[in-house]
C-alpha cells in the first residue's frame, strides 16, 4: 500500500504543471492581497465608525466570511479536485457551528419567561 | 516487488506528492475529518463566548468596549494572515521538490508565527494588569478560554513545524515527509481561519 | 482469546502483544473485553438501584449512595459499555466488509482503546478514591458545581480521556471508509453495519467537541478557578445544558445507528433475502444523523426557552420519526417472504421491531413540547430511554455478540444457551420497563432514592425489580456460555451461519492477520452471496499475489494514554486548599503535589507524541511466500 504508483511525466506535462503552479501561485497572491484588503478595510470600519454600528456588524462578519473561503479555496486547495469531502465536512460544520451560536445567543436562558 | 519507494528520484517526483502513497490519501482525508471536528470544537468555544461576553459580577470590571484596542489586534492579524501566505510558499516548494525553500519557507512561518504568540502573551499581560484575569469574572474566563485555546493550537503548531523542520533536515524531502507538511499545512491555515473569526467577533464587534 | 498465539507464546508475550497491537481483529477484543467488564459492571449498578426502590422506605442503599450509583449506572452504560462494545464490532467488520487490510490509522486505533480504557478505569477509581459523581449523567453544573469532594472531578477527567478517544477513533473510521475501500465497493455497494459505522463516526467528529469544551469548562471551573457556571461571577449554567444536550442527543444516534445496521445485516442473512429498499435504507440513516443535530433542545423544554425555540425543536424531533419509520417498514419487508431461519441473533432482531418502536412511540409523545411538562423528570422518560437503548442498542449488542462470535473468535456461541438468555432477557427487559410508564404517569419522580408506601408504588415498583432480576439471570447465562465456548474452542470454518452474504464471510476463519490474501473485486451489493450465486463461491481477486504493507506494532498509545491518566490526577487535586477554588474543594488539604504530577503526566504524553512525530513508521512488508504458505495450508484443511 506504501509504494507509489506514479508515471514518468513527460516533458510537455511537466511543462504544463510548472505553468498550472505559478497560476496558482498567482491566485494565492492575489487572494492574500483581498484578504489583507479586506482586514484593512473592516478594521477601519471598526475603529472609524464612519457608519452605523447595525450596519458595521453584518459588513464584517460577510468579509470574515469572504476571508475564510479564500483561505479554504486558494490556500487550502479546496478548489483542487479529490476535495468533495473537504468540502462536504467543512460545510456541514460550519452549519452546525451557525446552528450552535445562534441557539447561545437567542435561547441561553435569559430570564424572558419569568418576565 | 521492490521494497518501499519513498524517495523518489527528481524525474518521477509526482505532482502531488502529498498524497501519491495510500497513508498520505488517509492523512489528508483524516485530517480534513479532524480540521470539520476542530470547527464545532470553536463553535461551541464562540457560542460560550457569545453568551457570557461582559457577563461580570460588578460594575468595576471592564468590559469588552474598554478593554480592546484595535492596533494589537491588527498587528497580530497581519503577522498570522502573512504566515498563511509563507506556508503556502512552503507547500508550492514542496510539490516542486525544492527542499531548501521549502525548509526556508517553513521557518519564516514559524518566526511569523512566534511573533504572534509573543504579541498575544503581551496582549494577555496587559489585560491582567486591568484586573481582566481568567477568574475574575465569566467574561473573562470564557475570553480566556476562547482566545487561549487558539494559542493552544498556535503553540502546538509552532512545536509541530520546529519538530518537522529538524526531522526532515537529515532526511529531506520524501513522500513521505511531503505528507506530513502539507498535514501542518493544513493545520497553520485553519489556525489562520479561526483567528480570522476571532478578530472580528471578539475585537471589532467587541468594540463597537 | 488469541489462542493460536498462546499455544506459541508465553502469557507474557501475549499481553505484550495485545498491548502493541494495532491489527483491529484484536483492538476488537480489547474493546469486547473491556466494554464487556464495564456492562457488567454497570449492570450490577442497576441491580443495586432495582433492590433498592423495589419495596418503599427502603434503607439498602442511603440517599447519597443511591445518587453515585444512578450516576454511575448511566455514565458507564453510555460512555464504557456501549459505545465500546459497538466499537467492538466496527472494528470487527468494517474493514473486512470494504475489503481492508486494516483501518486507515492504525496506530490511531489502538490510540483509542486505550485513552477509553484508561478513562474508564479512572472514572471508576472514584468509588475508592472518596465517592462518585453524584449529579445524574447528565451533570448538570447546578448540581455539579455544588458537589463536595471530587466525585464530579472523576466523572470530568474520566470522560474527557475516554471522550479523546472516541473522537480518534471516530476519525480514523470516517478515513477508513472514504479511502480503504477495495476495488468496486462503490458507496452504494456498502453493507449497512457500514454505512451506519460512516454516518455514526460522522456525527462523533461533530458532537464530541462540543462534549469536550462543555466538560472543560466544568473541569476550569472546578480545578482552576474559572467562573462559567457560577452565577455570582455572571456566569450561566444553562450553557453547560446547551453543550451537554449538542453532544447528547447525536449520541444517542451515535449508539443506535450502528446498532440498526447490525440489525440490517442479520435480517438480510437471515431472512436469506436482500434487504429491501437498500438506498431508501441509506438515505434515511443519513437523514437520522443529519436530524440528530438539530433536536437537542428537545431534552431542555422545561427549562424555558420560549415558545418559539420550543415549537421549532418540537417539530424538528417529530421529523425524526419519518427516517426511523422508513427503516422500521424496510425491516418489515426484508423479512416478509423470506425464507427465515431463527437463530438467535435473528430473535434479537425479532424482538427489536417491537421493543423499538415502542420508545420510538413514546419520544414522539414527548417531542410535544406542552405534554412534555408532564412527562419531565418522571418514570414515563425513564421507561422511553430505556426502551430505546435496552430495546434498540443493548439487543443489538447482544446480537451482534452471537452473529459476530464465529468471525471474532472462530467457535460458535451455544445457540441453545443463547435462545434461554433470549428469552429472559426479551421478558426480563418488557417486565422491567413496560411497568415504569405508568409509574411515570401516575406520577413517580425520577432519580429519587425511595417512596413512601400508600402511594400506589409498590406493586409496580417490585413487578420492575423482578424483570431486572430476570435480566441478571439472562446475563449470567450469557457468560456461561461465552465461557463454556471458549473451553470446548471447537473451530468452525468458513461462512459458520451458512448464508453470509456481506464480503467479511468470505475470509478463512480465524481471520488471517493481514485479512486478505489479494484485495478481492466487487461485484454488488452483498459481493459474497453474488459469488455464491452468480460464481463460483469465492471471491475474485482484484490483484496478483504479491508482497503487501502491513503497519508496524507500537507501545506509544499505552504510554500517552498513561500519561494522561497521571495527568489527571494532579488536575483533580490541584485546586485543593485553595483560596480561589469553589466551595466544594477549598476545604480539603492542600496536594502540593498536584502540580508536578500534572507537569509530569502531560509530559509524557507529550513526548511520546514527539516521538512518534520524529520517529519513521514505515511498517513491514508480508512476503508472498509466506502467504502462499497459508493459501496452501487452508487449502489442506478445506480437504
Amino acid at each position: 500500500m506504501a509504494e507509489l504508483n506514479q508515471e514518468h511525466m513527460t516533458k510537455a506535462q511537466k511543462e504544463y504543471l510548472r505553468k498550472e503552479r505559478t497560476r496558482e501561485m498567482r491566485q494565492q497572491l492575489v487572494s492574500f492581497g483581498l484578504m489583507i484588503f479586506l482586514t484593512f478595510i473592516a478594521f477601519g470600519l471598526a475603529a472609524l465608525e464612519v457608519i452605523p454600528a447595525q450596519f458595521t456588524i453584518p459588513i464584517v462578519i460577510g468579509f470574515a466570511f469572504i476571508q475564510v473561503i479564500l483561505q479554504f479555496y486558494y490556500f487550502m486547495h479546496m478548489k483542487d479536485r479529490g476535495h468533495q469531502f473537504a468540502k462536504l465536512f467543512m460545510l456541514t460544520g460550519f452549519y452546525f457551528a451557525l446552528a450552535f451560536i445562534v441557539a447561545f445567543i437567542y435561547i441561553v436562558w435569559i430570564g424572558a419567561p419569568v418576565n | 516487488m521492490a521494497e518501499m519507494e519513498y524517495n523518489v528520484p527528481t524525474e518521477r517526483w509526482p505532482a502531488h506528492p502529498e498524497t501519491a502513497t495510500q497513508e498520505g490519501k488517509n492523512k489528508f482525508v483524516g485530517f480534513w475529518t479532524f480540521l470539520a471536528g476542530e470547527t464545532a470544537l470553536f463553535a461551541s468555544l464562540f457560542a460560550t463566548y457569545l453568551a457570557l461576553k461582559d457577563s461580570v459580577p460588578s460594575d468595576d470590571h471592564m468590559l469588552a468596549s474598554e478593554l480592546f484596542h484595535l492596533p494589537l489586534a491588527f498587528v497580530m492579524t497581519m503577522l498570522l494572515l502573512t504566515s498563511s501566505l509563507t506556508s503556502v510558499y512552503a507547500i508550492y516548494h514542496m510539490r516542486n521538490n525544492n527542499f531548501q525553500k521549502m525548509q526556508l519557507w517553513l521557518g519564516i512561518t514559524v518566526l511569523l508565527g512566534a511573533g504572534f504568540l509573543a504579541l498575544e502573551i503581551y496582549e494577555f499581560i496587559e489585560y491582567y494588569g486591568y484586573g481582566h484575569t481568567f477568574r475574575s469574572s465569566a467574561f473573562g474566563s470564557a475570553f480566556y478560554f476562547l482566545i487561549g485555546t487558539h494559542g493552544f493550537h498556535v503553540i502546538v503548531g509552532l512545536i509541530w513545524a520546529v519538530l518537522l523542520i529538524l526531522r526532515n533536515a537529515k532526511r529531506g524531502l520524501s513522500v513521505y515527509t511531503a505528507a506530513k507538511v502539507n498535514t501542518f499545512a493544513l493545520y497553520w491555515h485553519f489556525i489562520d481561519v479561526v483567528w480570522v473569526f476571532i478578530f472580528t467577533i471578539v475585537y471589532l464587534l467587541g468594540v463597537l | 482469546m488469541a489462542q493460536t498465539s498462546a499455544q506459541k507464546k508465553g502469557v507474557g508475550s501475549v499481553i505484550w502483544e495485545y498491548l502493541t497491537t494495532v491489527d483491529h481483529k484484536k483492538i476488537a477484543i480489547l474493546y469486547l473485553i473491556a466494554g464487556g467488564f464495564f456492562f457488567v459492571l454497570g449492570g450490577i449498578e442497576a441491580m443495586l438501584i432495582r433492590i433498592q426502590l423495589a419495596v418503599p422506605n427502603n434503607d439498602f442503599l442511603s440517599a447519597g449512595l443511591f445518587n453515585e450509583v444512578i450516576t454511575m449506572h448511566g455514565t458507564t452504560m453510555i460512555f464504557l459499555a456501549a459505545m465500546p462494545l459497538l466499537f467492538a464490532f466496527m472494528n470487527a467488520t468494517v474493514p473486512l466488509q470494504i475489503g481492508a487490510r486494516d483501518v486507515a490509522f492504525p496506530f490511531l486505533n489502538s490510540l483509542g482503546v486505550w485513552l477509553f480504557i484508561f478513562g474508564g478505569i479512572f472514572l471508576n477509581l472514584s468509588w475508592f478514591m472518596g465517592g462518585a459523581p453524584d449529579a445524574g449523567w447528565t451533570s448538570y453544573a447546578s448540581l455539579s458545581i455544588a458537589s463536595p469532594g471530587h466525585g464530579i472531578d472523576f466523572y470530568a477527567l474520566g470522560l474527557q480521556i475516554s471522550g479523546a478517544g472516541t473522537l480518534i477513533s471516530g476519525i480514523n473510521f470516517v478515513t477508513t471508509i472514504i479511502t480503504m475501500r477495495a476495488p468496486g465497493m462503490t458507496y452504494m455497494r456498502m453493507p449497512l453495519m457500514t454505512w451506519t459505522t460512516l454516518v455514526a463516526s460522522v456525527l462523533i467528529v461533530f458532537a464530541f467537541p462540543p462534549l469536550t469544551i462543555g466538560i472543560f469548562l466544568l473541569m476550569f471551573d472546578r480545578m482552576f478557578g474559572s467562573n462559567f457556571f457560577l452565577v455570582e461571577a455572571g456566569g450561566n449554567t444553562i450553557i453547560w445544558e446547551h453543550l451537554f444536550w449538542i453532544f447528547g442527543h447525536p449520541e444517542v444516534y451515535i449508539l443506535i445507528l450502528p446498532a440498526f445496521g447490525i440489525f440490517s445485516e442479520i435480517f438480510a442473512t437471515f431472512a436469506r433475502k436482500r434487504l429491501f429498499g437498500y438506498s431508501a435504507m441509506v438515505f434515511a440513516t443519513v437523514l437520522i444523523g443529519f436530524y440528530g443535530f438539530m433536536v437537542w433542545a428537545h431534552h431542555m423544554f422545561t427549562v424555558g426557552l420560549g415558545p418559539v425555540a420550543n415549537a421549532i425543536f418540537a417539530v424538528a424531533t417529530m421529523a425524526i420519526a419519518v427516517p426511523t419509520g422508513i427503516k422500521i417498514f424496510n425491516w418489515i419487508a426484508t423479512i416478509w417472504g423470506g425464507s427465515i431461519e431463527f437463530t438467535t441473533p435473528m430473535l434479537y432482531a425479532l424482538a427489536f421491531i417491537p421493543s423499538f418502536t415502542m420508545g420510538g412511540v413514546t419520544g414522539i409523545m414527548q417531542a410535544a413540547a406542552p405534554a412534555d411538562y408532564q412527562y419531565h423528570d418522571s418514570y414515563f422518560i425513564v421507561a422511553h430511554f430505556h426502551y430505546v437503548i435496552v430495546g434498540g442498542v443493548v439487543f443489538a449488542l447482544l446480537a451482534g455478540l452471537h452473529y459476530y462470535w464465529p468471525l471474532m473468535f472462530a467457535t460458535m456461541l451455544n445457540e441453545k444457551l443463547g435462545k434461554i438468555t433470549f428469552w429472559l432477557f426479551f421478558f426480563g427487559f418488557h417486565l422491567t420497563f413496560l411497568i415504569q410508564h405508568f409509574l411515570g404517569l401516575w406520577g413517580m419522580p425520577r432519580r429519587v432514592f425511595t417512596y413512601l408506601d400508600g402511594q400506589g408504588y409498590n406493586a409496580a415498583n417490585m413487578i420492575s425489580t423482578a424483570g431486572a432480576f430476570l435480566m441478571a439471570v439472562a446475563v449470567i447465562v450469557l457468560v456461561v456460555n461465552i465461557i463454556m465456548t471458549i473451553a470446548k474452542n471447537e473451530r468452525v470454518g468458513m461462512d459458520p451461519w451458512g448464508d453470509g452474504r456481506t464480503l467479511e464471510w468470505s475470509l478463512p476463519l480465524p481471520v488471517p492477520y493481514y485479512n486478505f490474501a489479494q484485495i478481492p473485486l466487487i461485484r454488488g451489493l452483498d459481493p459474497y452471496w453474488v459469488e455464491k450465486k452468480e460464481g463460483n463461491g469465492k471471491m475474485l481477486p482484484s490483484e496478483s499475489l504479491t508482497d503487501f504493507h502491513m503497519p508496524n506494532n507500537s507501545i506509544l498509545p499505552v504510554v500517552m494514554s498513561l500519561g494522561l491518566f497521571i495527568a489527571a490526577f494532579g488536575a483533580m487535586f490541584f485546586p485543593d486548599g485553595k483560596d480561589w477554588a469553589i466551595d466544594a474543594v477549598s476545604g480539603l488539604d492542600p496536594k502540593p503535589w498536584a502540580l508536578p504530577v500534572l507537569i509530569i503526566g502531560l509530559g509524557t504524553t507529550f513526548v511520546a507524541m514527539g516521538i512518534r512525530s520524529w520517529k519513521d513508521d514505515l511498517g513491514y512488508y508480508v512476503k508472498k511466500e509466506e502467504v502462499e504458505k497459508d493459501l496452501e495450508e487452508l487449502e489442506r484443511g478445506g480437504k
